[in-house]
């Protein structure tokens, strides 16, 4: 591969990231390559030595996303990483995907009661004093008070399994990151894929 | 599989190298990945990704050099936190390392 080809490739798949950070690579790849010709090498002995450019792509924007989600827990930051751990290929879409379908989904469903639970809370409390209900009017605002604290403490606890479910996801894909693997064994690699 | 477990102990090992190579002295990227690539059989390009995090957690800094030949380059050092986790890694990798050794000696 040319090093223009490489470079071409490189600035694709950073796309989407912020123009510094994107800046800053491109400077550091471009060095990478005025070195090797300094050092006497060839462009495509250089770009061979560096693998697959797509892949570091994918691993340094990879990065970012996972460190934006360490930096702030939120919604999209969080889906942001998984995306980023997805898109690493680290882990096998086809297994993973109908997993995260189906704990995504009720993530999603247990929410959503939380939030019918509250609202029923409040209309309990709001009418129930004076839809005569058995027990009496302070029953009824006690009842819609319980169901509001109890719809809050279930959405704190949603969250917090959220959290730590993206957390595994991340920490899985840091663990599983590739790029040293068709850097070490070129000769394999294509096999693998 | 042995190449899988040799890919692994090699990722593993890779940040301790880079902080211990650092260590010794300041470097730039490209002398850092010949180094490595030569010794441990690294892939180049891996060094940029391995570079930006370990700047991003505070464990390196960057200064630029002008170079006799072509454009300054980017020189990486380690700050007080990288030295102080290069120490904490090293210690963990010789007593780990040791305790492998003294098994696989008994196994023989």
């Amino acid at each position: 591969m040319t090093r223009q080809a490489f470079m071409a490739r490189l600035m694709e798949g950073l796309r989407g990231m912020p123009p510094t950070a994107q800046a800053e690579i491109i400077a550091d790849y471009n060095n990478h390559f005025n070195e090797g010709a300094a050092a006497g090498r060839s462009e495509a002995d250089v770009a061979a030595g560096l693998g697959d450019p797509g892949r570091l792509a994918r691993e340094l924007r990879a990065e970012a996303g996972l460190r934006r989600w360490e930096e702030q827990r939120t919604a999209s930051a969080g889906a942001s990483a998984v995306f980023a751990v997805l898109g690493l290929g680290a882990i096998d879409i086809l297994i993973l995907l109908p997993i995260l379908m189906g704990v995504g989904s009720a993530i999603f469903g247990v929410g959503i009661a939380v939030i019918a639970i509250f609202f029923a809370g409040g209309v309990v409390f709001a009418a129930g004093p004076f839809s005569g209900l058995p027990g009496g009017a302070a029953a009824a605002v006690l009842a819609g008070i319980g169901m509001m604290a109890g719809a809050a403490s279930l959405g704190a606890v949603l969250s917090i399994i959220t959290i730590g479910l993206v957390n595994a996801l991340v920490w899985y894909g840091r663990l599983h990151y590739r790029l040293l693997k068709p850097a070490l064994e070129p000769q394999v690699s294509g096999a693998l894929q | 599989m042995p190449e899988a477990i040799e890919i692994q102990l090699k990722k593993g090992a890779l940040e301790l190298c880079v902080l211990a190579l650092l260590s010794q002295h300041d470097s730039y990227a490209y002398d850092i990945a010949a180094q490595l690539s030569d010794s441990i059989g690294m892939g180049e390009g891996t060094i940029y990704p391995l570079m930006r995090r370990l700047q991003a957690d505070r464990l390196v800094e960057t200064y630029l050099v002008e170079s006799p030949s072509g454009p300054s380059r980017k020189y990486y050092r380690l700050t007080d936190a990288g030295k102080a986790s290069f120490g904490a890694q090293k210690s963990a990798w010789s007593s780990f390392s040791g305790a492998v050794e003294t098994i696989l000696g008994g196994a023989k």
